[in-house]
């Protein structure tokens, strides 16, 4: 009973915030981010705890695999752009990484954030289930490492297609490129708004991202 | 209608197999990749040699893309849980994500943009001295 009111009240959010979204375009309408304030807020109110959600988000969460298979299709439509832009992606995607990394642990450190935060620290850009992965390779807290990938994506999605505005990035795969490898499947979904080109890119790179900084990683940690 | 209902399913069945197969994949030979990175490689592949065609999974794939924000929904809903942390270090946290994550996207884009830029100016020049 529980889990079909928790999948109810989710999808209808979700509709509601779409459509919101629609009519006007904000940050603060960005779906992933209002949805999941609106759902908090509703289960609080209806005293259901997180243990009692989790069989609803197993069963809406299900599709979450052959929907990030079917990334493959934008890639594939735009394969020749990839073969085009091949040097500029991948210089592109490791000064991304890279530089997201170090500032994230430069800062924490500055703030005199504790050491379970800082290794966390090294996969928030990374998708949901890989970033989990490295978690446990590098023996991480695994809810915070969720929650600090969440959060990154949020923020990506709500203020990236600004702040490349601003900074004057308007080449439609670099937008994608910057998108999928900061903010992952949160901000490609974004990025799948945006236009196509952004959208297969965004995908794109947060495959490719993923790969990389799991190979990058241990390098890493050894500064820490 | 019936028919178009049909197609959908079996279009996300096979893409649903392509996912499973890419988890099988990087278990068994023990892979650091995840399962659903082989899958967009796996069916990449498979698209590209042609052993199956754009129509045969477009209606699927583009409904799941259209709405692949919601699957993520569920998952952040799990936030709930980091209340208490997040009262006390809120702001610390905050401050790290956003500045590392927009100095990320600047890099990223910036350095991505600049290298398409420079590559198509040398092509422009070659072709200036060719003419």
């Amino acid at each position: 009973m529980i889990t079909l009111y928790s999948i109810l009240i989710t999808v209808s959010v979700y509709l509601f915030v779409r459509f919101l979204a629609k009519n006007y375009s904000s940050p603060v309408t960005s779906p992933v981010f209002l949805s999941t304030i609106i759902i908090i807020t509703l289960l609080v109110v209806s005293k259901i705890s997180f243990d009692e959600y989790m069989p609803a988000k197993t069963i809406m969460t299900y599709l979450l695999g052959p929907a990030t298979v079917a990334l493959a299709v934008p890639i594939y439509k735009n394969r020749d752009m990839f073969v085009k832009y091949f040097s500029a992606a991948f210089i592109g995607l490791s000064s991304g990484i890279v530089t997201t990394i170090t500032s994230a642990i430069l800062l924490a450190k500055l703030l005199k954030l504790s050491n379970v935060f800082v290794l966390a620290l090294t996969v928030k850009s990374v998708t949901v289930p890989v970033a989990t992965e490295i978690g446990r390779i590098i023996d991480g807290n695994l809810s915070l490492i969720a929650a600090l990938v969440i959060i990154t994506g949020m923020i990506g999605a709500m203020f990236g297609a600004k702040l490349l505005s601003l900074f004057k990035i308007h080449h439609p795969f670099a937008r994608g490129l910057a998108i999928g490898t900061i903010a992952h499947g949160i901000g490609t979904a974004e990025a799948v708004k945006e236009g196509e080109v952004q959208g297969a890119v965004a995908g794109a790179a947060m495959g490719i991202a993923a790969v990389l900084t799991s190979i990058i990683i241990p390098f890493i940690i050894e500064f820490i | 209608m019936m028919k178009s209902v049909w197609k959908f399913s079996i279009q996300m069945f096979f893409l649903f197999v392509i996912y499973q197969v890419g988890n099988w994949t990087a278990r068994f030979f023990h892979l650091q990749i995840p399962g659903n990175v082989i899958g967009i490689v796996l069916l990449f592949v498979l698209l590209w040699l042609g052993v199956i065609k754009l129509e045969q999974i477009e209606l699927a794939s583009g409904w799941l893309l259209k709405h692949l924000g919601f699957f993520f929904i569920p998952i952040s809903v799990g936030l709930m849980t980091l209340g208490e942390i997040f009262v006390s270090k809120g702001l610390p946290f905050l401050i790290v994500l956003i500045v590392s994550a927009f100095i990320g996207l600047f890099f990223a884009g910036k350095v991505t943009q600049t290298v398409i830029m420079k590559n198509e100016k040398e092509k422009v020049n070659y072709h200036d001295h060719a003419i």
